[in-house]
């Protein structure tokens, strides 16, 4: 178990700033953020590498805000992996373990195919791998990741993944990830925070943080296409949940949800958004707008359609086949529908 | 027109400076070697007192920079990761031996460990004295060329990214664990090129050196020595053979810089 309490901790001019999470024992928690946000400075304040200016770490229960490294008994892989460049391949992985266990892990992520090379001449991904497995050759029971398959290609990616989250199941392992690769969050987090100028902005299942960011910036860090910022009215409701209308960008949204009103953001995601070539006919959808599209963009089986309302833009996500049997060009005229539920307002 | 021959100009200009420096350095040394290097190298074989004088020379620089090593290596580590305190002000003192003229430094020296000290005294207590011994020499060798060591240890330890002792720490090494079975090794290249450098400016030292022992003689006192009891000849062997030795640390000098250059590129 990882339980963050209030932390705060220094690195340079950055602060980290009263961070409180929970991580249970064998969950996955994944870190999102952009750079710059505090992710790599929390991770290495939990492993004990840097040092806490104030709140606690737990770790397994235990308060270890004053113990070293080397107590807190912590795997840490950093994306650059930090391979020791006067060792081999071999020593690397075997740095903290018995030989017999490092065999073992390098086998495992086919870390033993690199036997025998010198360190420096590695390309990134395979200095991931054995990084990697230097990490678990130890045995540990937390382990914490940044960003440590940013360099592997995708064949490599989706193996070693798959075998790190078998190893992670197969023991127990309490895993925090940071990731800039919202597949990754989804697949492989329990739970996901989000991170932003050293501050928690969001903590929750990744499918309620990417489905309801607590913030625009969160909205438009996690790739929503359609951000817009504005006012929002409730209506008169008894119940936490109210009708809510969006005023703002040139666009006028209805949604549901338990905002109190005042400014906010609206945040609408693209494969929500239905597109037809003329006023459908009359539907649940509360939001129909007229449009006319500015860019059809292709992407694999999908294509980006970015359409012009109003004064503003509305991207939305369909299939290429559909794009295709609807005709959607560069300035055609579009109707595209949004349910309410599909309006996220915060 | 005028911005090309303005060019040219400044071509002729830079190259000419350059060239007229490099034959400042040289030519000393061309001429001295020239003249005395044969018989330098011939009077090894035949003068006792030569020989003697040289293996003085090695042994008490040797000792001056293995203990520097080892009193030095952890020092440079504490400023190279910031963790001494009032780090700016104690990376000031340990340069500042090099700036104050030699002999000045020898007559610190002799104050703060002569025998009228408290520190002489005490050293004379277990028969150790610095004026007129070997220990002397290899004080003053120290005092003039540890700070070259401590500062080149430091750089060198300072370019050893600090994340890998991280990693170390995080594979159940203690701090000093993580320093000896990383850091060290790392930034051995760095760390044996330092030891070099304050081998051969210890050998070369002379202003120190003769304000506190003059006998026994090193090299460079005997050179010394040698000019002023009998002229510029009985000097230029002695001479001669002191810069034909200063050739090997150089050239160890930049063979290391070019195997850490690689390595360094590599990581």
């Amino acid at each position: 178990m990882i339980a963050l309490e209030k932390l705060a901790s220094r690195a340079g001019s950055f602060t980290l700033h009263d961070v409180t999470i929970t991580l249970p024992r064998g969950a996955w928690g994944i870190v999102l953020g952009p750079a710059g946000a505090g992710k790599t400075t929390m991770l290495e304040t939990i492993a004990g590498i840097r040092a806490a200016t104030s709140g606690r770490v737990m770790l397994r229960g235990v308060d270890v805000t004053s113990h070293s490294p080397e107590a807190r008994r912590v795997g840490m892989v950093y994306q650059h992996g930090y391979l020791f460049p006067h060792l081999t391949v071999e020593d690397n992985v075997a740095y903290g373990a018995d030989p017999k266990a490092a065999r073992e892990m390098a086998e495992r992520f086919g870390a033993d195919a690199f036997a025998g090379r010198s360190v420096t001449s590695l390309s990134g991904g395979e200095r991931q791998i054995i990084a990697l497995a230097r990490a678990l050759a130890p045995a540990p029971d937390i382990l914490l990741l940044d960003e440590p398959f940013a360099a592997l290609d995708t064949r490599r990616r989706v193996r070693v993944r798959a075998e790190l989250r078998r190893l992670q199941r197969e023991r127990g392992m309490t895993v925090l990830h940071v990731t800039h690769d919202f597949v990754e969050a989804g697949t492989l987090g329990d739970l996901a925070m989000v991170l932003d100028g050293g501050r928690l902005s969001q903590v929750g299942t990744p499918d309620a943080i990417f489905r309801r960011p607590a913030s625009g910036a969160v909205a438009d860090f996690l790739g929503a296409e359609n951000v817009y910022s504005g006012r929002i009215a409730r209506a008169a409701s008894d119940d936490d949940i109210a009708t809510l209308t969006f005023f703002g960008d040139g666009l006028t949204l209805v949604g549901v949800g338990d905002h109190p009103g005042g400014a906010g953001h609206a945040v609408v995601r693209g494969e929500d958004v239905v597109l037809a070539r003329q006023h459908p006919s009359p539907s649940c959808a509360r939001n129909v707008l007229e449009g006319r599209i500015i860019e059809v963009a292709p992407n694999g089986v999908l294509a980006r359609v970015t359409i012009a309302v109003g004064t503003s833009t509305l991207v939305a996500i369909v299939t290429q086949e559909s794009a295709t049997t609807l005709g959607l060009a560069a300035g055609a005229p579009v109707v595209a529908s949004i349910k309410a539920t599909a309006v996220h307002l915060c | 027109m005028i911005a090309r021959s303005t060019h040219r100009f400044a071509t002729v200009g830079v190259v000419g400076g350059a060239l007229l420096l490099l034959a400042l350095l040289a030519l000393p040394v061309g001429v001295l070697v020239i003249r005395g290097g044969v018989e330098g190298l011939r009077q090894l074989g035949g003068d006792p007192e030569l020989r003697a004088s040289l293996a003085l020379t090695a042994v008490t620089a040797t000792a001056a920079t293995l203990v520097t090593i080892l009193l030095g290596t952890p020092l440079a580590y504490l400023l190279a990761r910031d963790r001494m305190p009032l780090g700016s002000f104690v990376g000031a003192l340990v340069e500042l031996p090099l700036l104050i003229p030699h002999p000045v430094a020898g007559i610190a020296l002799l104050l703060a460990f002569g025998r009228a000290s408290p520190a002489g005294e005490a050293l004379a207590r277990f028969g150790l004295g610095i004026v007129g011994s070997p220990l002397g020499i290899s004080l003053a060798m120290l005092f003039v060329a540890a700070p070259l060591y401590v500062s080149a240890a430091r750089e060198s330890i300072a370019r050893v990214d600090r994340r890998y002792e991280d990693v170390a720490r995080t594979l159940g090494d203690s701090p000093w664990r993580a320093v000896r079975r990383v850091t060290l090794p790392l930034a051995g290249r760095g760390l044996f090129a330092a030891a070099i450098v304050m081998w051969a400016r210890a050998v070369s030292e002379f202003g120190a050196i003769v304000i506190l022992t003059y006998n026994p003689k090193v090299a460079s006192v005997l050179s010394y020595d040698r000019f002023t009891a009998f002229g510029l000849d009985s000097a230029l062997p002695v001479a001669a053979v002191l810069v034909l030795l200063a050739i090997v640390p150089l050239l160890v000098l930049r063979s290391l810089r070019a195997n850490t250059g690689a390595i360094e590129r590599a990581t």
